[in-house]
C-alpha cells in the first residue's frame, strides 16, 4: 500500500492552513467562474495563473488553489443550466435536459442541491479511480522511450477535437501554427529561430500571454460582437426541502454517472461533454419507462452532473501522468505546471511526490469544500448570473491586464497579448479551435525535444518512431482520432442536438 | 459562401513556405551538423501546415459572417481601447487608465456613460489598493503619485 502512504503524506501537504485556505478560495472563485456568464473554466484558470505566480505561491499552493478552481468550475456550470435552460459550459449542457423543468415546477432549489450532490459523488468517484490508476499509468509511462513520447503527441493533437469534433483537419491546422509558435526562440542548440532580432522573442512567446490572450480578450471581442451585454432576469429560487429519501433516490445514477464519466474523462478523445451525455443516456436506459426523463426527473440532473464532474477529474490522469491534457482546462493547468518549472509526467511521481499527491488530496478536499459552499451559498451564486456581461467582462479584461502586466512590468507583453486576442477573435470566427494551438504552444519543446532522441539514437533513421509495439500502437490510435471524427462524428452531434434541442425525451 | 477558409488557406500556405523557407536559413550550430539539426522539427511542421491547409482550400466549410458596419466599427474600437490602455498604463497610472478603459468599454457595450466610467473608477481603485497593500505588487501611480504614501 505504498500509495495509501503517499496518500498520507498528500493530505499532510493539503491539510497545511494556508493551503486549505487556498484550496478554499480557489473552490470559491472557481464556482464564481462556473456560475459568470461569458467566463469559462479554462478562461478563468488562465487569467489566475498570472496572479498565482506574481503572489509568489509556493509550486503545491499555486496547483491546489487552481486545482480547486477547476473543481469549482464544473460545479458553477450546473446553475445557469437549470435556472435558465443556458449551459453555463458545455459540458453542462446535458443538465439542462432535466434541471430545467425542475425550476419550472419550482424545485429549483431541490435541482441545484441534488446537482450539487451528483456533483460531489462523481467527482468523489473519478478521484479514487485518479487515486487507483495513477500510480500505476505513471510506472507503465516510465517505460516510454523518446519515440514512443513522440506518437504519444501526436496522439494527444489528433484526439484533442474528440471525436464529436467537427473538423478535425481544423485541429491539424491548429496543432501546427501551435507549434510553431512555440519553435521561436532559442533551441536549446543555442540557434536563434525566428526571432528576427527582437530581444523578447530570445527567450521564446510565454505560452502564458498566449493563453490569457487567446482565451479573455477574443471572448470580450465576441461579446460586444454578439452585443450580449445586458444582463439575464433576476432569478429567485425556492427554500429547499431535501429529505435524505431524494437523496438516495438519486445515489446508484449518481455512482453509475460518476464511473461512465470517469472512463470518458481518462479515454483520449472523449472529454466531459461525451461523458456527461453518455451518463444521460445510458440513466435512460437503465431507468426506462419508469422514469419521467425530460420532464423534471432528479436522476436526469444527477447522472449527467455526476458524469461531467467525473469526467473532469478523470481528464487529470493522463495530465498529471504522461504530461499530456486532453481538455482545455486540463492544458491551462499543464501550462501551470509548466511555468513553475515541474516536468509533468512520470517522473513527476518520484521527483515530486508531494506535490503530486498534495493536489490529489486537495481533490478530494476540495469536493468536500464544494458540497459545503455550494448547498448553502446557492443563493449567492444565482445572483451572480444577474450580472450584467457589459460590466463583467471589461473588469475581466482589466484583471487579465493586471495579472499579464504583474509577471513583467512591460508593455511589450500585454501589446502581444492583445495581438493574441485579435488572433484569437478571427480563429474562433473561422472555427479553428484554440485548445490545440495552446497545446502546440506548451508541447512543441518536449515533442521536437523527443525527436531529435529518438533520431539520435537511431543515428538519424525514421523508422525508429514507429518501431515497437507500443509506438506503432499510439500511431494507430492517433490516426483514428483524426479519421473517426469523419464516420461516427456527425451521427453522436445529430443524436447529442436532438436531445438538447428538443429538451424532450426522446425515443431512440 | 465558403471564403474565409480558402483565403485563410491560402495565407496559411504562404505562412508554412515562408517558415519554411525561414527554416533553411538557420546557421550551422555550434560542434557541426547533427542528424537532427534545429529545422528539422520546423520543416516537419511547415509540411504538416501546408497539407492540412490545402485542405481547407480544397473542401472548405462553410462561412461565419464577418461584423462589417457598426459592429466591426465596435470591435475595432475595442481594440484601440486594449492599446491605448496599454500605453497610457505607465504614464497616466493605473487608476487613471483603468477608469478611461473600462469605462470606455462598459460604455460601449451598453452601460450608460455615469455608470460605465463609475465602474471603471471603482474597479480601478479597488484593485489598485488590492495589489498595492493586500498583495504586495506594485502598480505604477502616474499621475496620482502624490498620494504616494510611505
Amino acid at each position: 500500500m505504498e500509495t495509501l502512504g503517499y496518500l498520507i503524506d498528500g493530505f499532510g501537504v493539503a491539510l497545511a492552513p494556508h493551503n486549505l485556505m487556498f484550496a478554499l478560495l480557489g473552490a470559491f472563485l472557481g464556482t464564481l467562474i462556473g456560475a459568470l456568464p461569458g467566463l469559462g473554466p479554462a478562461n478563468g484558470v488562465a487569467i489566475l495563473i498570472p496572479l498565482a505566480f506574481s503572489l509568489g505561491l509556493r509550486p503545491e499552493t499555486a496547483l491546489i488553489m487552481l486545482t480547486a478552481v477547476y473543481a469549482g468550475a464544473m460545479y458553477g456550470g450546473r446553475i445557469s443550466s437549470i435556472l435558465l435552460n443556458i449551459p453555463g459550459d458545455e459540458p453542462a449542457m446535458m443538465t439542462c435536459l432535466d434541471g430545467y423543468p425542475m425550476a419550472r415546477k419550482g424545485k429549483a432549489a431541490e435541482a441545484l442541491a441534488i446537482s450539487a450532490v451528483a456533483s460531489f459523488i462523481g467527482s468523489l468517484i473519478a478521484t479514487v479511480g485518479l487515486i487507483l490508476l495513477a500510480p500505476v499509468l505513471a510506472d507503465f509511462a516510465l517505460t516510454f522511450g523518446p519515440a514512443e513520447y513522440f506518437a504519444l503527441f501526436l496522439l494527444a493533437f489528433a484526439t484533442l477535437g474528440g471525436i464529436t469534433g467537427k473538423n478535425p483537419m481544423k485541429t491539424v491546422v491548429a496543432a501546427a501554427i501551435g507549434l510553431m509558435i512555440a519553435t521561436v526562440g532559442i533551441d536549446n542548440t543555442g540557434v536563434q529561430r525566428y526571432t528576427f532580432g527582437v530581444l523578447e522573442l530570445y527567450e521564446g512567446v510565454d505560452f502564458i500571454i498566449a493563453i490569457v490572450g487567446l482565451f479573455a480578450i477574443s471572448e470580450l471581442l465576441f461579446f460586444i460582437e454578439e452585443k450580449a451585454g445586458g444582463g439575464k432576469e433576476k432569478m429567485t429560487v425556492n427554500k429547499l426541502s431535501l429529505t435524505w429519501a431524494d437523496i438516495r433516490a438519486i445515489l446508484p445514477s449518481s455512482i453509475r454517472g460518476g464511473i461512465l464519466g470517469f472512463v470518458a474523462g481518462v479515454l483520449p478523445g472523449a472529454g466531459a461533454s461525451l461523458g456527461s451525455f453518455i451518463g444521460y443516456t445510458l440513466e435512460k436506459k437503465v431507468v426506462g419507462s419508469k422514469g419521467t426523463f425530460g420532464e423534471g426527473d432528479p436522476r436526469g440532473v444527477a447522472a449527467p452532473e455526476a458524469g461531467n464532474n467525473g469526467a473532469s477529474s478523470g481528464a487529470l490522469v493522463p495530465m498529471l501522468t504522461l504530461g499530456v491534457p486532453g481538455s482545455g482546462t486540463t492544458a491551462v493547468l499543464l501550462a501551470l505546471l509548466i511555468s513553475l518549472n515541474i516536468t509533468p509526467g512520470p517522473l513527476m511521481f518520484t521527483q515530486n511526490a508531494d506535490i503530486v499527491w498534495g493536489v490529489i488530496a486537495a481533490l478530494l478536499i476540495g469536493n468536500f469544500l464544494l458540497l459545503v459552499l455550494n448547498i448553502p451559498l446557492v443563493g449567492i451564486f444565482v445572483k451572480l448570473l444577474s450580472v450584467p456581461p457589459k460590466y463583467l467582462l471589461p473588469i475581466v479584461t482589466m484583471v487579465a491586464f493586471v495579472g499579464i502586466y504583474s509577471i513583467s512590468n512591460s508593455a511589450f507583453d500585454l501589446y502581444f497579448m492583445v495581438a493574441f486576442g485579435v488572433a484569437g477573435y478571427i480563429f474562433r470566427k473561422l472555427e479553428i479551435p484554440l485548445v490545440p494551438i495552446i497545446l502546440g504552444l506548451l508541447l512543441g519543446p518536449e515533442m521536437e525535444k523527443n525527436l531529435r532522441h529518438a533520431l539520435d539514437i537511431s543515428d538519424g533513421n525514421w523508422t525508429i518512431l514507429w518501431d515497437s509495439g507500443l509506438a506503432i500502437g499510439l500511431w494507430v490510435f492517433a490516426g483514428l482520432g483524426l479519421i473517426l471524427p469523419y464516420i461516427v462524428g456527425p451521427l453522436l452531434r445529430r443524436r447529442m442536438k436532438v436531445q438538447t434541442g428538443t429538451g424532450g425525451p426522446e425515443g431512440d | 459562401m465558403t471564403f474565409n477558409d480558402r483565403i485563410f488557406g491560402v495565407l496559411l500556405i504562404v505562412l508554412a513556405v515562408a517558415y519554411g523557407w525561414g527554416a533553411t536559413q538557420f546557421p550551422e550550430p555550434f560542434g557541426g551538423a547533427e542528424g537532427v539539426g534545429p529545422e528539422t522539427f520546423p520543416y516537419l511542421l511547415a509540411a504538416v501546415l501546408a497539407v492540412s491547409s490545402l485542405y481547407l482550400i480544397v473542401r472548405p466549410d462553410p462561412d461565419n459572417a464577418w461584423p462589417w458596419s457598426r459592429t466591426g466599427v465596435e470591435l475595432l474600437i475595442a481594440v484601440a481601447v486594449l492599446i491605448v490602455y496599454t500605453m497610457l498604463l505607465q504614464p497616466l497610472g493605473f487608476i487613471l487608465s483603468t477608469l478611461l478603459a473600462v469605462g470606455t468599454l462598459c460604455w460601449r457595450m451598453g452601460a450608460t456613460p455615469i455608470k460605465a466610467y463609475v465602474t471603471g473608477g471603482v474597479a480601478g481603485v479597488v484593485v489598485f489598493l488590492v495589489f498595492n497593500f493586500a498583495l504586495d505588487l506594485a502598480l505604477p501611480l502616474g499621475l496620482l503619485s502624490f498620494l504616494e504614501v510611505n
